[in-house]
């Protein structure tokens, strides 16, 4: 019997390497070989210029907070002892307008700003997976 | 010809009631619905060869002509993203069936027992499976689900760029309560709603309280499609689709997390084709239908279907503006998803329609030209309607 978690990510082709570098504790972007600018998340093409070609590129994980909700009602059954929680859309540093869905951890919700610096940290889901996530630096 | 402006008229509308436990299956809700809306027309399910749906609608196209009697069918086709193609792309689909000759008269619909859950699971409810695939597993792993949480995030964002505040969500919700309340059919008729109310509900996802998200419902909704001349020989006065158009780019992905800071949206999308093929602009509009799931993304489709600029909505939709009937621009008039009943848009159209033939109860005096929208913050449609005054 495990605690009620969140849901875990499903790698899919394509996707595994994401989530592999995170269970290494590594942020990871696909980023272009033709245009050099990293997407999120992880897609087949370039989203900005359709090439084909990429590598996996490592990110420090710096960033601002561009946006956050703090949920206070629980729409799941995880959520009933999380709330209030913190999801935050960061705007990384590494590229204007990169920006990934997480949580803010470790945070009192009154403390937020816009463009407050934000630092890379990992929690581990119940099943075994590494999450990305961000506290207030 | 290179539009299907004005050839083709919404003939036809019904509706069940709208409540939280419809007490039926959601076959007998459509069922009744479009049998409603066919009779609404003076024409009989014989008549019908067409019907278009919402992707996600559970019913399916021949369960449907086989209860009600629809010998024919030679026109089926379903438009995806919920509440974004739904209730204006099913419409828009069956114009260009019957514009272009491949049906004579299609239904377009909705029912579902959302809010019973028996049928539909409810859209304010995660999903509990215990992995997520897909765009999914990049937000559900973070407790990121519900659309209200999503659009949260927008709409924060929003207050930030351009000082939008709570209080101007709140005159949405306010606005759509006082229709509601003119229309002893909605599901929140008697229970009025001040700004201090809306500011007092509680927080669901900061900065969206619970007044400032649609209701869920069981219920069905349908509307019955003809080309031009053949609904001149009709019940009722004639509703032409003027304009009608989907849209969607780069910045519809993960869901309903948007940015809002790109120059263009879904809405201006639209915006750009459905004003030029009605040949109208704002201006002529006398009655506004903005889908209404969440306040902040109705302010933001104002904003970008070109009613004002963006980060005037919050001064486009204070002092009354949007309410009947001394509101320059009445906005709802039925009560919408916010407090009319959740039929995932397609009870604004019909409301747009009676506002066309001059039924509504807050009928808007010598309303000619209706604005109609589907929800945004995903790929989204709109149509512009008119009647023949």
């Amino acid at each position: 019997m495990t605690a009620l978690a969140f849901p875990y990510p499903i790698p899919e082709y394509g996707t595994e390497p994401y989530w592999q570098a995170c269970n290494e504790e590594r942020l990871v972007m696909q980023r272009c070989a033709a245009c050099d600018r990293f997407r999120w998340t992880p897609a087949p093409l370039c989203t900005f210029c359709a090439h084909d070609g990429y590598d996996w590129a490592p990110l420090s994980g710096e960033g601002r907070v561009h946006t956050w909700t703090v949920i206070t009602h629980a729409v799941h059954p995880a959520a009933v002892a999380r709330v209030p929680y913190v999801v935050v859309e960061v705007e990384l540093a590494a590229q204007a307008n990169l920006r990934m869905i997480s949580n803010l951890i470790d945070c009192d919700p009154q403390a937020i700003r816009f463009d407050a610096a934000v630092a890379l940290a990992f929690t581990q889901h119940p099943d075994g997976q590494k999450l990305p996530v961000f506290r207030l630096a | 010809m290179d539009s299907i402006s004005d050839r083709a008229c919404i003939v036809g509308i019904g509706h069940t009631e709208y409540s939280r436990d419809s007490g039926r299956s959601e076959l007998k809700l459509a069922c009744e619905a479009i049998g409603a809306a066919i009779a609404d027309a003076g024409l009989t399910p014989a008549d019908i060869d067409g019907i278009t749906k919402y992707t996600m609608d559970n019913n399916d196209p021949i369960d449907i002509a086989r209860n009600l009697g629809m010998p024919e069918l030679r026109f089926f086709a379903e438009l995806n993203y919920g509440g974004g193609g739904g209730p204006v792309g099913t419409i828009q689909l069956a114009a260009m069936a019957v514009a272009t000759g491949q049906a004579k008269a299609v239904v377009a619909f909705r029912a579902m027992n959302e809010r019973s859950g028996r049928g539909t699971p409810r859209f304010g409810q995660a999903a509990t499976a215990p992995g997520a695939a897909g765009a999914a597993s990049y937000l559900s792993p973070y407790g990121l689900f519900s659309p209200a949480q999503m659009v949260a995030l927008a709409a924060r964002r929003h207050m930030h760029l351009y000082g939008t505040e709570s209080r101007h969500f709140g005159e949405i919700a306010v606005t759509c309560r006082h229709h509601a309340n003119m229309n002893p059919d909605a599901m929140m008729h008697g229970r009025p709603m001040s700004l201090a109310d809306h500011e007092a509900s509680r927080m669901i996802a900061d900065p969206l309280r619970l007044l400032d998200c649609c209701l869920e419902t069981d219920g069905g909704a349908a509307v019955v499609v003809t080309r031009a001349d053949v609904a001149r020989d009709l019940r009722h006065p004639r509703v032409f689709i003027s304009g009608a158009g989907l849209g969607a780019g780069h910045w519809n992905h993960r869901f309903m997390v948007r940015d809002i800071d790109a120059p263009d949206s879904e809405s201006t999308v639209i915006a750009r084709h459905v004003f030029r093929d009605a040949g109208i602009t704002h201006a002529d509009i006398d009655v506004l239908f903005i889908y209404d799931h969440f306040t902040p993304l109705v302010l933001m489709a104002i904003e970008d279907f070109g009613f004002c600029k963006r980060g005037e909505g919050k001064d486009f939709v204070s002092n009354g503006r949007l309410r009947w009937p001394d509101g320059e621009l009445p906005m709802n008039t039925s009560g919408g998803n916010l407090s009319e009943g959740y039929m995932h848009g397609m009870q604004n159209v019909i409301e747009a329609v009676r506002q066309l033939r001059g039924e509504a109860r807050c009928q808007v005096k010598d309303a000619r030209h209706a604005f109609v929208s589907a929800g945004n913050g995903v790929p989204t449609s709109a149509m512009i309607l008119r009647n023949e005054k």
